[in-house]
């Protein structure tokens, strides 16, 4: 077994009572030292993952493996993790010092080294001055850093974070983000970071998880899984995309909306159905003869940073476009992509198949 | 709007005058010199100088003051050990009967317990008297206290217990350092709603009562059948200002806890 690997999930199923499993047959390796982000809607199984981990509940089969070891019935009051919780849980009857000293006064250290270690993990987070205070007393965002010094006070190897930043508006939120990021340097630990954000996934991790139905769709780095989606799933999950259905003709051609273009994919049987992934950034608006697709305008929402405009072509298929430019809506346009824009996806093929034929190539 | 804010101040005294009217008329009385309850005759301490010569009634209120406070103790520990059975007993259809059954034990007649608890002691053979007199207060205090801590220990997030895990703490610590803190205004509403009612309760202790050990409301039933005096008008006196000093502290520690919701202020 490789050294760095500090989690190891093995084949890991959780299920309540006659119920669907909430996880089925997850297996997954967390490497020491980096930012991980579980990625996934609503219920598909992020907060039970840190559970397990955690050891709030343990696994209905399979194992969970720490520092190469199984840890499947070792309680969570003896692992060597720790959590922030989406809802913080800090003890309203105790202040913002005894709460961070908690875990601390637990090990019974001596408690000029724990005035010593608070102090210290408070300035850490831009907190000092605030030992006295009572939880009641600090803002959303000063009791997120309290929860999260409570946890890192301890020198967990792991530290899992469930949606902590959920709660916060826009601005704080990406205030945090960075700091986060800052503090997972600095610590050199691993974070394992649970989201339903994707935007918030690419911007902080190493490593992503998508999760849904209770089973990993993909893992990699954000580039990774935002160029190279496995299937629909994770293609609409992450980032906004245009999927429409076609076929290969041979390798590096492929042929959808009645046309045939270069692409740079291959490893494909010829003719078979395949699903066209293309981002509506990488589609760019040119007269209508000069475009490799030729479309009509349905619709234009000004967006902001871009116009997010909706178009068809003679096929019927929908097609998104970001553009900085203003359109009227009603016109035929043409539309240019690169063959790089095109990502090819064979239908169902699973993580491991999806790697085996990367390659290949 | 105004008229209606008028005629509900006028409704809420009236009200309270009723309530209230006879209570302060017994008070009145017992400052009587004159030895009746009708007529007025000049202001005396007499009747309280004579009840404190009595160390027959000293001895009752000691009695009474001792089985409230021992009551309100046992039956608070009891009380939160069962209301933490009750919040964290796995099954739903568990909880529901137990919640069912503590709740008909607080709503039954007083009579009915009290005769119930007389034909238990017969029958199992224990001497009426102040074990009889606890155990039955503690038996009517139990309930009374499940249901003041039961809401705080439902209000806790379960999560906070999760984090005390996490952060290493065994069960026992999460118990005594999180759990019991959080939930220390309901015990102690537990514990002062407990007290007042083991004080004022007459009629299971006139059931389980005997051997010459009575308490203080069973002692002034008994004085005002046998005639009336205006020691008895002296003896409620003091019973009710105590109920209401005790009350004016449960409010007061009630108050202190709330600014945060929570108790154990460090
Ligand atoms: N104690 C439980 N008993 C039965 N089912 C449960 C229990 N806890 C969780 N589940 C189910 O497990 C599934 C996954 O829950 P989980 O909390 O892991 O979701 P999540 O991915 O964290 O979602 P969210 O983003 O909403 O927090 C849900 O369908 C939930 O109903
Ligand atoms: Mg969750």
């Amino acid at each position: 077994m490789k050294d760095n690997i500090i989690i190891r999930f093995e084949h890991v199923t959780k299920q309540y009572d006659n119920d669907p499993p909430v996880l089925n047959d997850v297996c997954f390796e967390i490497e020491r030292g980096k930012f991980y982000t579980l990625l996934g809607p609503s219920g598909c199984g992020k907060t039970t993952i840190l559970r397990l981990i955690a050891g709030f509940i343990g696994p209905s089969q399979g194992n969970i493996y720490f520092n190469g070891k199984i840890i499947n019935h070792v309680p969570a009051n003896k692992r060597q993790v720790n959590t922030v919780f989406q809802d913080y849980a800090l003890f309203p009857h105790l202040n913002v010092f005894e709460n961070v000293a908690f875990g601390l006064r637990i090990k019974k250290l001596k408690n000029a080294e724990i005035t010593e270690k608070v102090k210290e993990a408070l300035r850490f987070v831009n907190l000092k001055g605030y030992e006295n205070r009572e939880i009641s007393e600090m803002s959303g965002g000063q009791r997120q850093r309290v929860a999260i010094v409570r946890a890192i006070v301890n020198e967990p190897e792991v530290l899992l974070l469930d949606e902590p930043l959920s709660a916060l508006d826009l601005k704080l939120r990406t205030e945090m983000q960075y700091e986060l990021r800052e503090l997972q340097r600095r610590l050199g630990i691993t974070f394992i970071f649970v989201t339903h954000d994707q935007e918030e996934a690419l911007a902080m991790s190493d490593e992503i998880f998508v999760l849904n139905n209770g089973k990993i769709e993909q893992s990699g780095t954000p580039t990774d899984i935002y160029d190279e989606p496995i299937n629909r799933f994770v293609a609409n999950f992450i980032g906004e995309s245009n999927i429409v259905s076609g076929k290969m003709i041979k390798d590096y051609v492929v042929e959808f909306a009645g046309k045939t273009f270069d692409c740079v994919d291959k490893g494909f049987n010829p003719n078979e159905t395949v699903e066209i992934v293309i981002r509506p950034e990488d589609l760019e608006i040119t007269p209508k003869d000069q475009g490799k697709l030729q479309v009509r305008i349905d619709s234009q929402l000004f967006r902001g940073v871009h116009y997010e405009i909706i178009c068809y072509d003679q096929d019927g298929n929908e097609w998104l476009v970001h553009s900085t430019r203003k359109v009227k809506v009603g016109d035929e346009i043409g539309l240019h992509f690169d063959p790089e824009a095109i990502h090819v996806m064979r239908l169902g093929e699973t993580e491991e198949e999806f790697d085996k034929r990367l390659e290949n190539y | 709007m105004k008229k209606m804010s008028k005629l509900s101040a006028v409704y809420l005294i009236v009200v309270f005058f009723i309530l209230y009217a006879p209570i302060f008329y017994l008070i009145f009385y017992s400052f009587n010199s004159g030895g009746t309850m009708y007529q007025f005759e000049g202001f005396t301490f007499d009747w309280y100088k004579e009840l404190f010569k009595d160390s027959r009634l000293l001895i009752i209120v000691l009695n009474t003051i001792i089985i409230a406070l021992l009551s309100a103790a046992i039956s608070t520990i009891i009380g939160v050990a069962g209301a933490l059975a009750i919040a964290y007993s796995r099954k739903r259809r568990v909880k529901n009967t137990l919640l069912s059954l503590n709740n008909v034990l607080i709503v039954s007649p007083d009579v009915i317990i009290g005769a119930s608890f007389l034909i238990l002691f017969t029958m199992i053979g224990i001497k009426l008297g102040l074990i009889s007199v606890l155990l039955s207060h503690i038996a009517f205090c139990v309930p009374i206290v499940v249901i003041m801590v039961l809401p705080k220990i439902e209000e806790m997030s379960p999560t906070m217990m999760f984090a005390a895990l996490d952060l290493g703490a065994s069960r026992w610590d999460v118990l005594s350092k999180v759990v019991l803190p959080y939930i220390t205004p309901g015990i102690f509403a537990g514990f002062f709603m407990a007290l007042t009612y083991s004080l004022d309760d007459f009629a299971v202790t006139f059931f389980v009562t005997g051997n010459g050990f009575t308490t203080l409301s069973v002692e002034i039933y008994s004085l005002a059948r046998r005639g009336v005096s205006l020691n008895i008008n002296a003896l409620s006196t003091i019973l009710f200002i105590f109920t209401m000093i005790l009350v004016i502290g449960y409010y007061y520690i009630a108050k202190r806890n709330r600014p945060n919701g929570m108790g154990d202020r460090r």
